[in-house]
């Protein structure tokens, strides 16, 4: 009997077609429990579609996408279940106050959280306490998307599925989101990030695949023990290849 | 909490945190409100009105003095329709028929307009009953809750939310359905209590219910449409401006070509031209005010044949009488000929429109709200016919007086002698032939049955809405 777990996530040969033109072709990587994994790419390479297929809103063409060494295909509610996404608007109501967000958000996932574990969760995140109340209407971007990163944690999924989540958020922000992110993935989460960043996928990931035209045209150990520096993925990104 | 009702539950938060949703339900609960009790006031009025004329018309007749049988013909009598119960809701075709009858010998007078205070409500917005508030603009309340209940989702990418949580599109729909269910239920409640003080008043449980299940229907058909709308097209903005546009095609556009159709489907003759056309036939007859008038040469010989005597002085029957009683009997045979001749042609008419319900709904729900009250065409028909029976016994009966306890010697001299015409006054006694009129709409079953074609083309939009939402909303994706 092996020891080796299955990788959290794992995409094998995966290719979706939308609106049949190809968007993936023949992608694979994996991400492993502890891990952060940064899927660089620029627009319209297929980051979102990655996401998305592992979530089952797409079907593969070919190949497989898998959640916990499971086809999406076999088990789509057990897949969405083990996951947390937060797309790159974080998708909330504008009507519900921060609390009644998470409150809402979990009675429909089945899960029972106290104020307590809410207000933890938003303290964690750092969501400035006179703003809990308020409607989201108000909120600025960096906020609400605090309020998913908290539901996420609420959530307690053990994969993270992460679309450009620093997006249109301020340095400081950032900075806040990738300690939060390496906590989690320190914790035993598995972290799947799609960003066009080099610089903040160089900073939070442990490892960089490079996404170009739906396929994977690079991967690179990064981090403080990578082999790679930002430049040099930089350089990976905008010509397409390694140095 | 189900997940559906907790989609429900936060639907009905978003409403109450809504300004146009709120401003929405608070104008029409108070148009609802405020034409229930306007109608209710009125119809309570006429009602007492209506009873109160009809009481001292037959009081009137009654007190009439002695005198000549045949001048209580003219004399005539007033019948009146009285609204039933459930016309505090709808009060049907009441305002365009007329509601008093004059009831007189030889001829079918028209309904008309009893109230003198009725002209006060043919001016300002007097046509906004409850039942009209209830057929064009509850569904725009339910448009205006409705539309945004899946578009919303969409716009806000929380649609992919709920589905990466595991919520189906099904248990979205259903949620969202869930909540403008509630929101109609509690629209209805002006209704319910209305069609109850209606129960309350003598309204049987039967109508009361299909009238309360008939909106139930057709608001729930709207939610419906809103649904589906909010789930097939993309944004909230262009949901609204289709449900709208469908609205008006729906409750205003499509009755009007509806009704325009159904002119043109099943023409009616004018008024001048159908009496003129009756009037023709009316000469063909005997007068009946002329005994010697050529047409009644066969009854004449027949009674002398009868009763085997060679003048009618010699009749033990007053001839006059007889001519009267046979004239009125061709009169009305002719008359009630046109009037039914004229009555079909209505309901054919009626029907047609009512089966335009299968293009708009608004039409169904209108003839089945009106047939379940009793205020619809064919509870006039049933008013005119009632009226008419009674006139006929009356004036019948007036004949009979006037055949049996007059002598025809002092019937024909009356004008030139004073004594003959002191004798040909009978007792104001003989005036209880008339009978006590009230009207009463048909039995509650039989206008279940009018309202069933209706009530059944309701039901077959909702079936059909309910299997586009099934497939559209089924495909509801993120």
């Amino acid at each position: 009997m092996s020891d080796v777990k299955p990788a959290a996530l794992e995409a094998e040969r995966l290719s979706v077609l939308r609106g049949g033109r190809a968007v993936l072709s023949e992608l694979s990587f994996s991400v492993a429990p502890g891990e952060v994994y940064g899927l660089l790419g620029g627009n319209g390479v297929g980051k979102s579609t990655t996401l998305l297929t592992f979530l089952g809103f797409l079907k593969p063409a070919s190949g497989q996408a898998r959640v916990q060494g499971r086809p999406v295909s076999e088990d789509v509610a057990g897949a969405r279940r083990a996951m947390a996404y937060l797309p790159e608007s974080a998708a909330l109501y504008e009507h519900l106050s921060a609390y009644e967000n998470l409150a809402y958000f979990l009675e429909l996932a089945g899960l029972e959280r106290d104020r307590a574990a809410m207000e933890a969760a938003l303290d964690r995140v750092a969501l400035r306490p006179d703003a809990r109340e308020q409607a989201l209407g108000g909120y600025s971007k960096g906020m609400r998307q605090k309020v998913a990163i908290a539901l996420a944690l609420l959530r307690d999924a053990p994969l993270l599925l992460l679309d450009e989540p620093t997006s249109g958020l301020d340095p400081t922000a950032i900075d806040e989101f990738h300690d939060l992110v390496r906590a989690l993935a320190d914790g035993g989460k598995a972290v799947l990030m799609v960003t066009h960043d080099v610089y903040g996928a160089c900073q939070v990931a442990d490892r960089i695949g490079l996404l170009k035209g739906g396929a994977l045209v690079g991967e690179f150990a990064a981090g403080p023990a990578g082999s790679i520096s930002t430049e040099q993925v930089h350089r990976a990104f905008t010509a397409g290849a390694p140095a | 909490m189900s997940v559906v009702r907790q989609i429900a539950r936060d639907e009905a938060r978003y409403w109450r945190r809504s300004q146009l949703a709120v401003a929405a339900s608070v104008l029409f609960l108070l148009l609802a409100v405020v034409t229930l009790v306007v109608t209710a006031l009125r119809i309570s009025h006429e009602t007492t009105l209506r009873a109160h004329h009809q009481a001292e018309a037959e009081a009137a007749f009654l007190a009439q003095p002695d005198r000549h049988p045949h001048r209580m013909i003219h004399y005539g009598h007033f019948v009146f329709r009285t609204p039933p119960p459930l016309a505090r809701f709808d009060p049907g075709i009441d305002a365009v028929t007329g509601s008093a009858l004059f009831l007189e010998g030889h001829r079918q007078n028209s309904a008309s307009f009893a109230e003198a205070g009725a002209s006060a409500y043919l001016g300002g917005l007097s046509w906004l009953t409850p039942a009209l508030v209830y057929q064009l603009f509850a569904p725009l309340l339910l448009i205006i809750l409705g539309h945004g209940a899946l578009a919303r989702e969409r716009e806000g990418r929380t649609l992919q939310a709920l589905a990466s949580l595991g919520i189906t599109p099904g248990q979205l729909v259903l949620g969202k359905g869930l909540a403008l269910g509630a929101a109609l239920g509690l629209a209805l409640i002006p209704l319910v209590l209305t069609v109850a003080l209606g129960v309350g008043a003598g309204e049987a449980f039967a109508p009361a219910l299909g009238m309360i299940g008939a909106y139930a229907l057709y608001l729930g058909l709207w939610a419906g449409v809103a649904l589906l709308f909010s789930s097939v097209l993309a944004e909230r903005g262009a949901v609204l401006v289709a449900l709208t546009a469908l609205w008006l095609a729906l409750t205003l556009l499509l009755p009007s070509l509806a009704v325009n159709n159904t002119e043109r489907l099943v023409p009616i003759e004018g008024k001048t031209e159908g009496d003129l056309a009756l009037l023709s036939e009316l000469r063909k007859l005997g007068d009946g005010h002329n005994a010697a008038d050529p047409a009644f040469a066969k009854l004449k010989q027949d009674l002398l044949d009868q009763y085997n005597v060679d003048s009618v002085e010699a009749l033990p029957v007053n001839f006059r009488g007889i001519v009267a009683s046979k004239a009125e009997a061709d009169l009305t045979e002719t008359m009630n000929r046109f009037a039914e001749a004229r009555m079909r042609q209505e309901a054919a008419q009626n029907s047609l429109l009512a089966r335009h319900g299968w293009l708009s709904p608004l039409l169904a729900l209108a003839e089945a709200s009106r047939a379940l009250a009793g205020t619809d065409l064919a509870n006039h028909h049933r008013f005119l016919r009632e009226a008419e029976a009674l006139r006929f016994d009356f004036v019948q009966r007036l004949n009979g007086v006037h055949a049996e306890g007059l002598s025809y010697l002092d019937d024909v001299r009356r004008s030139s002698d004073p004594e003959a015409e002191a004798r040909t006054r009978v007792s104001g006694e003989n005036w209880q032939v008339l009978q006590a009129f009230r009207f009463e709409p048909q039995a509650p079953a039989a206008r279940l049955e009018a309202a069933g074609e209706s009530l059944l083309i309701l039901l077959v939009w909702c079936l059909g809405l309910m299997l586009a939402l099934k497939r559209f909303a089924g495909r509801l994706a993120p």
